[in-house]
């Protein structure tokens, strides 16, 4: 069961009105069983014990942490509870990558991991993570109560696919009392209702565009696979940033407010400004447990301890997301990108002056569109389907030769067809060209709807749903960062 | 020259601006310029102006000045 599964729509309410007909003192366990049995509805209950132990070893050595008064006891415990996460999460996550290679190696044919799936997994541990470095740092005190522990870890709008949450942040609110509020309710319906909207018309019809493109790069040069990739890097956005939207839409009908992860990334000024607007509960999460331990270890070394903890952190970040070379390639870029930074970024104000550019309204949108050329160059990595085909796109992505032979035997229609809109419908083309301007427009004034006269409101309501049933893509693929 | 003052003239000096005013609430978000890469700068230059050495579980505590001066006067007193 997903976001956008029929059966959700029937889950929601169900699960809403036993949470609403039930006490404050047992609101918490409704929500846990409600957690737990949208985690079960994928059928595959290895992933509900995994969920459980991840929550009992993280609330056992958080515990422990915050019992201990010595160094040692503390940073004890926080390796034990720190270790089993990673080792569970490696597991899980890297089990086709070491089958495969202990197949090559021994002859075998082992074929355990095609039954297995890691949805979520990824997403508690780094909570369960966070959790026990902060009680090992101070900043936050163990949970005493185990059942409002476990929903922190489950709670189900988050669970599949983030935001990845602080316990700081999440677990007293969702210890507080709960009472109906209209307001809450209402954005939650829209802010969810956007994010489909957002995911079924426009994410899912560029991934048309992307597919075509990323399934069959050898077919196509030049402008064709500049649009495979722009198209990827919009599907990547829409896709992920919808399901934000939901999530944190379902998550404002149960009175609990979930981070935004998400600040017009395509709007970043540099790689660095990127991090900050793009996935920011992982970018913060990297920050705090990964680079900056390792920033502040190798201070001594300067300049060059700070580039190498952002090559490191973002080598990590791309191992992440999977045990292949195209995101190990795709986290390196990145790293590059901000290391080189670190080095150029004292010289830039300079090189600004000097070209007399410091007051120009132009340097802001030269550096917006540099920055999504170098986020979309990395993308080409985190989608293609080998390192061979990426190098494919990288190597042919500027041939600008026009193939006259190719476009007199289509005939120039059937060529700008195959070329620009990759034989996908008129119809799906003008639905994005239309729907595009619009979301630009509305995506961060979405609320000004509610201080609008009834009508025009209920008008807005019915057009936003009328338009995700007639414009709904016929294509459904799953959400990009289920896969995470 | 208090802990106080002596830490508000490094972060003049780190920061490049003479108008800056610490106090103890304070955070990087009120400083102009104050992201990590500078944060090591100011580490460092603190570390090698009072003659100490943080630990890395003191710095990842530091959430704002107050967290830092707390920790030099406590390292200057055990000294």
């Amino acid at each position: 069961m997903t976001f956008t599964s029929f059966t959700f729509y029937l889950f929601l309410p169900v699960v809403y009105l036993i949470f609403y007909w039930t006490a404050d003192r047992w609101r918490w366990l409704v929500l846990l069983v409600a957690s737990y049995g949208f985690y079960a509805s994928f059928k595959a209950p290895y992933l509900l014990i995994v969920l459980f132990m991840v929550t009992i070893i993280s609330y056992v050595c958080g515990s422990r942490i915050g019992s201990h008064q010595d160094e040692t006891g503390r940073k004890r415990w926080l390796q034990i509870g720190v270790v089993a996460c990673v080792a569970i999460l490696a597991f899980l996550k890297y089990l086709p990558f070491f089958e495969t290679h202990t197949n090559t190696l021994f002859g075998l044919n082992i074929t355990l991991s095609r039954t297995i799936i890691s949805i979520g997994v990824s997403y508690f541990t780094f909570q369960a993570i966070s959790y026990l470095a902060d009680i090992y740092l101070e900043i936050e005190d163990p949970e005493k109560h185990f059942g409002h522990y476990a929903l922190y870890m489950a709670f189900f709008p988050k669970l599949l696919q983030g935001p990845i949450e602080r316990a700081g942040y999440l677990l007293p609110q969702l210890k507080q009392p709960y009472q109906f509020d209209y307001d809450a309710m209402r954005s939650g319906l829209l802010l969810f209702t956007w994010g489909l909207f957002k995911k079924v018309v426009v994410a899912d019809r560029f991934a048309l565009y992307a597919d075509q493109v990323f399934n069959n790069v050898h077919s196509y040069t030049g402008l064709t696979l500049i649009i495979g990739t722009y198209a990827y890097a919009f599907q990547i956005f829409f896709d992920f940033s919808a399901y934000t939207d939901m999530a944190r839409g379902v998550g404002r009908m149960f009175g609990i407010n979930l981070t935004e992860n998400f600040n017009s990334p395509y709007l970043a000024t540099s790689i660095a400004d990127f991090w900050r607007r793009w996935h920011i509960s992982f970018s913060r999460w990297i920050l705090d447990y990964i680079f900056k331990p390792l920033q502040l270890g190798w201070r001594d070394w300067g300049q060059t301890g700070t580039a190498l903890a952002l090559l490191v952190t973002f080598f990590v970040s791309g191992i992440w997301h999977g045990a292949s070379w195209g995101f190990v390639i795709w986290g390196l870029l990145h790293g590059i990108y901000l290391a080189a930074s670190t080095y150029y970024r004292p010289y830039q104000k300079k090189l600004h002056k000097m070209f007399g550019l410091e007051h120009s309204s132009w340097l802001k949108w030269w550096q917006v569109l540099v920055t999504f050329n170098l986020v979309s160059l990395a993308w080409i990595f985190f989608r293609a389907k080998s390192l061979g085909d990426a190098w494919y796109i990288v190597n042919n992505i500027a041939h600008t030769g026009f193939d006259y032979k190719l476009a007199r035997s289509n005939g120039i229609a059937g060529f700008l067809n195959e070329n620009l809109f990759l034989n996908i419908s008129m119809y799906d083309f003008t639905v994005l060209v239309v729907v595009l301007p619009v979301i630009w427009l509305l995506n961060k004034r979405i609320f000004s709807v509610f201080s609008k006269p009834a009508l025009a409101r209920w008008l807005s309501y019915a057009l936003l749903l009328a338009v995700i049933a007639v414009f709904m893509c016929q294509d459904k693929p799953a959400f990009v960062y289920f896969q995470f | 020259m208090t802990t106080l003052e002596t830490l508000n003239q490094i972060f003049c000096m780190v920061f490049d601006d003479e108008t800056i005013q610490i106090h103890p609430e304070m955070t990087a978000n009120d400083v102009d310029g104050w992201d990590s890469l500078s944060h090591v700068n100011l580490i460092t230059t603190i570390e090698a102006k009072f003659g100490m050495r943080f630990s890395q579980k003191e710095l990842l505590k530091q959430r704002n000045v107050g967290n830092l001066i707390d920790d030099i006067e406590r390292k200057l007193a055990d000294n």
